[in-house]
């Protein structure tokens, strides 16, 4: 199969006056693992929705394995070939993970296969508990044990490691590998830039409803990233214009942060020279090599990190 | 057949998952039904025990096939909506009907189960003796839970929120009781109101269940109220069908 597995094609979702989507495009090659990266609220999964068929198109086309998942015909033969794993479905308190498991099972018309699975997410010694007492991590997995019952042709995870611990997560992205290995296609959506960079062949920025940009990790970094990142505490430091051309600036707290475009060291000395005209001390300075989060940052003028903010400039 | 199959998993799972396994459930579905028959029996007997419990027993089963419709089926669909459990329903192959279809076979055997044990109860304590057909019993109970889960469902498709579908569940469920025959006879109303509740589908359902089981009377006795149950139902199906969403 030579066409897209997954074609999105300027997809826009209005909820009333709220733009969710706006004006979204893509193709997802067949066994190729696709990301969605962005901040909470920018889009990410309206946009699974509306290729899972929760959701229906205020606009645009969305095609998923050559089927319009906002088609009721389609839409029915489409659910045998995908597998999904959203965000927060509750399930009831009383009801143990094993017995979730043999359900959906039968829900899929496939042979329970209950042990071997809960032994792949690390859950064979938890079936007999109720879901109401698992954590957080633990009812990830097993919304994740229920994405891999079927053989499926696509595999969409929603914030699959949300609330995971690093147990959680070593054994998702394990299960992502396997995936890959078979050859399957995959679509996930995260705010974690690690997740993005080590499992997503292709990443999308979503920001305010839109792409930002669309490429490999790697390229994604050459490209955006700039030469050089230097980060440091400083109470009381504040930009000026002189500072601002330097690159895109974050702020979290007293630490500060920029991805400096052309020689570092030049960047270094206006910055120092800055904090000593306004008589603040810089502590805890480092230089590194910008990696996918700083391209985010370029890219979006925004941290993925919720409590970081783009710094006004103050004038001179 | 793997429709079937899932059918019956499910229904089972509902009935461990939210009534074995739930204290509270069986307390309330089973011991509070028999608690209002012995307080009722006494407290509103002006007569026998005997005769007020047997006016009171189909009174307190209709009171749960309404509880059972508005309660059960109506405000678990919107809870379910809004713990997002039905749209996950929603993306498995299995026909979507197959979930409703076992909520509501669930709450029939909860359903069955209440009945059983008030007329054992009736039938020790007070020598209540069910007189009716069975066939005729069974089937106008179908048709309650019919009408009654029917109209439950518009509150799962109309209404959002799992508080005011809780809400109007209680707010229907609790009144409609006290309004419809079910623990007061109607004759103890004014006329006037008397004559308004009897319009009631919950008054034409209890009434009728009472004198099929109780009195002995014939299905086609009530033809005409089984009629407006069957248009109620109907109604509340199309309503339902219109409205409702799973996610």
């Amino acid at each position: 199969m030579n066409e897209a597995a997954i074609s999105v094609s300027r997809l826009v979702k209005r909820f009333g006056d709220v733009v969710a989507v706006d004006g979204i495009s893509f193709d997802v090659a067949p066994g190729t693992i696709f990301g969605l990266l962005g901040r909470n609220g920018a889009g990410k999964t309206t946009t699974l929705e509306t290729c899972i068929g929760l959701s229906a198109p205020t606009s645009g086309t969305v095609r998923v394995l050559g089927l319009d998942p906002a088609k009721r015909s389609d839409f029915q033969r489409l659910k045998r070939r995908i597998g999904v794993q959203l965000q927060a479905t509750s399930l009831p308190e009383k009801a143990k993970a094993g017995e979730i498991l043999d359900l959906y099972a039968a829900y899929y018309g496939v042979v329970p296969h209950t042990a071997e699975l809960a032994e792949r997410v690390g859950l064979e010694d938890k079936l007999e508990r109720f879901v109401g007492k698992m954590s957080g991590g633990e009812q990830q997995r097993r919304a994740l044990a229920i994405a891999l019952l079927h053989d499926r042709d696509v595999v969409v995870l929603d914030e699959p490691t949300a609330g995971m611990d690093t147990f959680g997560r070593r054994i998702l992205w394990g299960e992502v590998e396997r995936l890959r290995a078979a050859g399957k296609t995959l679509v996930l959506t995260t705010h974690y830039i690690e997740e993005a960079e080590r499992l997503c062949d292709e990443i999308c920025i979503v920001q305010a409803g839109r792409i930002v940009a669309r490429d490999t990790a790697a390229a994604l970094v050459t490209a955006h990233g700039g030469d050089a990142v230097i980060d440091f505490a400083a109470r009381g430091f504040a930009l000026d214009a002189s500072l601002d051309h330097l690159g895109t600036w974050v702020q979290k707290g007293e630490r500060w942060q920029v991805s400096v475009q052309g020689e570092p060291g030049r960047a270094l000395g206006a910055i120092v020279a800055h904090a000593n005209a306004l008589d603040v001390s810089i502590d805890d300075l480092d230089l590194h090599r910008p990696g996918l989060e700083d391209a985010f940052i370029a890219l979006t003028g925004e941290s993925l990190d919720e409590d970081a903010s783009a710094p006004a400039t103050v004038a001179a | 057949m793997n429709v079937f199959r899932v059918l019956v998993a499910q229904t089972r799972a509902n009935f461990v998952w939210y009534f074995l396994r739930d204290g509270e459930m069986i307390f309330w579905s089973l011991a509070i039904p028999v608690f209002f028959l012995f307080v009722f029996s006494f407290a509103l007997g002006g007569g026998s025990t005997r005769s007020t419990s047997t006016f009171l027993i189909p009174g307190l089963i209709g009171a749960q096939v309404l509880s059972s419709g508005f309660w059960g089926v109506g405000a678990m669909l919107a809870t379910f909506r809004e713990k997002k459990l039905l749209r996950r329903i929603y993306l498995t192959p299995i026909p979507s009907w197959t979930f409703f279809a076992s909520l509501v076979l669930y709450r029939m055997t909860l359903l069955a189960l209440q009945a059983l044990v008030l007329a054992l109860v009736g039938g020790f304590v007070f020598h209540v003796h069910v007189v009716g057909n069975p066939v005729a019993i069974l089937l106008i109970l179908l048709l309650g839970a019919a009408t009654f889960v029917s109209l439950g469902t518009v509150i799962g498709a109309v209404v959002r929120s799992t508080e005011s579908a809780n809400n109007i569940a209680s707010v229907l469920t609790v009144p409609l009781a006290f309004l419809s025959d079910a623990y007061i006879p109607i004759d103890r109303f004014p006329a006037a109101i008397g004559n308004l509740l009897r319009l009631l589908p919950s008054t034409h359902f209890i009434d009728a269940l009472r004198g099929i089981a109780m009195y002995g009377d014939s299905l086609s006795h009530y033809t005409a109220w089984i009629a407006i149950l069957c248009i109620w139902a109907l109604a509340g199906t199309a309503v339902s069908a219109r409205y409702f969403r799973w996610v």
